[in-house]
């Protein structure tokens, strides 16, 4: 616009000097002034031409920038619609039920099935015998939850032992100590069959090797009672109050045990052998009618601190033995344990068998063991080693009701390397008297892991 | 072994039995501070702080908790097992197998189960 005005404007201007221009008359025009106006002319012209030029130039600018705001206003919408689509997607999600994802464990069979256990390594020194180097278990369990009231549990031990004098190498016996599945029907029954742990006392359910802080098992538990059988067996607790108090029954009926021989003597007498298939490929109980048996038992925490808490239990069996079922075995147990705080703990059982006999007649067994232990943390020295150590005495005894009586005296140890690797050591001092004597003394020492 | 040592080495194990209840009973009864010393520290895996139980005598309060239950039998029968050993499924697989071993009420088996679950940090 700008240059359009010069331009009218120096054409008018040319037009005004044009007609102020006098007529030609008969005078003359002198070539120096037509020179000047030929000059002036020219770069009028060339004024113009470069006006004309500059024209063009804007006019293109002109055109790209009205391009550009084009553009930016074609971008300035897709923005727009973008925002809009985002805040419209936030809306719809929160409004969306979230799909609860379950556990990647759960997905998953491999982490229903473990296998934890334990196991011992030992130094025994028996007086009048070689100190020797031991491997004394390694103890696997087991475990496979089907759901959350299926577990099907088993425990083996696995033990070396010399070969027979004159055959060389040694021998590597996989014993199955328990197989069962559980089966918790509600809050208060629970179901468990197979070859079960039996709740007489609580020592053969709760004295894995490493769990006991002596390395060997008390001499009545060993001796006198069964520690598994093959049957079924109903168990529950109930609580009490709201302090953790609870009071808990097991009922159970097993094959119970046999005679090894067939015969009713007192030595025939086999405490673990009736599993139900024997060794002519019958399946059969050795005997007529099966042993059944029983514990009740109470816990209660004590009012005085934490973990102060008692615990009681009373339990029993009984069936026959012999193949011709004249003669009856039967069993009875006391347990309790006590602790008083998490450093202290004072437990034991008092065991008696009595069975009959063809031979000696009615046989009557009994023992029992107190065991005491004290954790030195709990005397806040906080000293490294003193921290983790753990003291523990047992006085135990048995009778075997066949002339032979034994009372020991175990004073040991165990030093917590971790809450899982336990060193354990110990000396026995054993009286012993009669047919089944055991050695005066020994000292054993243990590495335990529990897994 | 003859009667005179018999005797010298029960009396010898009598009172040192005797010494170590007398003073297990000591310093957990005449402990001025109510919570308890705790088990020994362990130095494979991090502990979980689960002696942390009030002064409260445990019957004064309504109900007692899933920590309070694992602090009272969990280590009954074996030392301590931290939360954080396990996974919850894990777990859940255990707490069965020591429910029945044990043989604890169903509820406060849940109760242990969830503490240990939500202290697993896996």
């Amino acid at each position: 616009m700008k240059t359009n005005r010069k331009m009218f404007g120096l054409m008018a201007t040319l037009c005004a000097v044009g007609l102020a221009l006098p007529p030609r008359a008969a005078a003359q025009v002198s070539e120096a002034d037509f020179n000047a106006l030929k000059a002036t002319v020219q770069a009028l012209s060339d004024q113009v031409h470069s006006l004309q030029q500059t024209n063009v130039l804007e006019q293109q600018t002109h055109e790209q920038d009205v391009e550009q705001l084009q553009q930016l206003r074609e971008k300035l919408a897709e923005t727009q619609q973008i925002a809009t689509n985002t805040e419209q997607k936030i809306v719809e999600a929160a409004q969306t039920q979230p799909i609860p994802r379950e556990p990647i464990d759960e997905a998953t069979v491999n982490h229903n099935f473990m296998m934890m256990g334990d196991a011992e390594f030992q130094y025994d020194k028996v007086a009048g015998q070689h100190g020797t180097f031991y491997q004394a278990d390694f103890a696997p369990i087991f475990l496979y939850r089907s759901g959350d009231n299926i577990l099907f549990e088993a425990g083996f031990d696995t033990t070396l032992q010399n070969n027979a004098p004159n055959s060389p190498g040694y021998t590597t016996t996989f014993n199955m100590s328990f197989a069962q599945m559980d089966y918790v029907m509600n809050d208060y029954m629970t179901l468990a069959v197979g070859d079960l742990l039996l709740p007489l006392g609580t020592y053969s359910q709760r004295g894995a090797g490493w769990l006991n802080q002596v390395p060997d098992d008390p001499l009545a538990v060993d001796a006198l009672i069964p520690g598994s059988g093959v049957g079924a067996e109903l168990e529950g607790a109930v609580p009490v109050g709201n302090d953790g108090a609870f009071a808990n029954y097991a009922v159970y009926g097993v094959n119970g045990p046999s005679s090894a021989d067939g015969f009713g003597n007192v030595s025939s007498l086999d405490l673990g052998g009736n599993v139900g298939s024997r060794s002519d490929g019958v399946t059969a109980n050795l005997h007529s009618d099966p042993s059944g048996g029983a514990r009740l038992g109470v816990f209660l925490p004590l009012p005085f601190k934490p973990r102060y808490d008692l615990e009681l239990g009373i339990s029993g069996q009984s069936g026959e033995w012999d193949d011709a079922g004249t003669h009856l075995w039967s069993a009875g147990v006391l347990d309790a344990a006590l602790h008083l705080g998490p450093d202290f703990e004072a437990k034991g059982e008092y065991i008696m068998t009595r069975f009959g006999s063809d031979d000696v007649g009615q046989v009557t067994q009994q023992g029992w063991y107190a065991q005491a232990s004290y954790k030195l943390a709990g005397l806040n020295l906080n000293l490294p080693v003193i921290n983790n150590l753990e003291l523990v005495g047992r006085y135990d005894s048995v009778i075997d009701g066949l002339g032979t009586v034994t009372e020991r005296y175990t004073a040991g140890y165990i030093y917590f390397i971790t809450n899982t690797l336990l060193f354990e050591g110990d000396y026995e001092s054993v009286h012993s008297v009669g047919p089944a004597a055991l050695p005066p003394n020994q000292v054993i020492l243990q590495l335990s892991l529990g897994f | 072994m003859n009667i005179s040592k018999q005797k010298w080495v029960r009396a010898v194990f009598a009172a040192v039995i005797a010494a170590m209840v007398a003073g297990g009973m000591a310093s957990t009864l005449c402990s001025a501070d109510p919570t308890p010393g705790g088990s020994p520290a362990p130095t494979n895996s991090v502990p979980v702080q689960t002696n942390a139980v009030a002064a409260t005598p445990v019957a004064a309060r309504m109900q007692v908790t899933g920590a309070e239950l694992y602090s009272i039998n969990c280590n009954r029968c074996h030392p301590e097992r931290y939360p954080t050993e396990r996974t919850g499924a894990q777990w859940k697989t255990i707490m069965l197998h020591m429910q029945v071993r044990a043989n604890i009420p169903v509820s406060q088996a849940r109760l242990i189960l969830q503490y240990l679950q939500d202290n697993s940090g896996r």
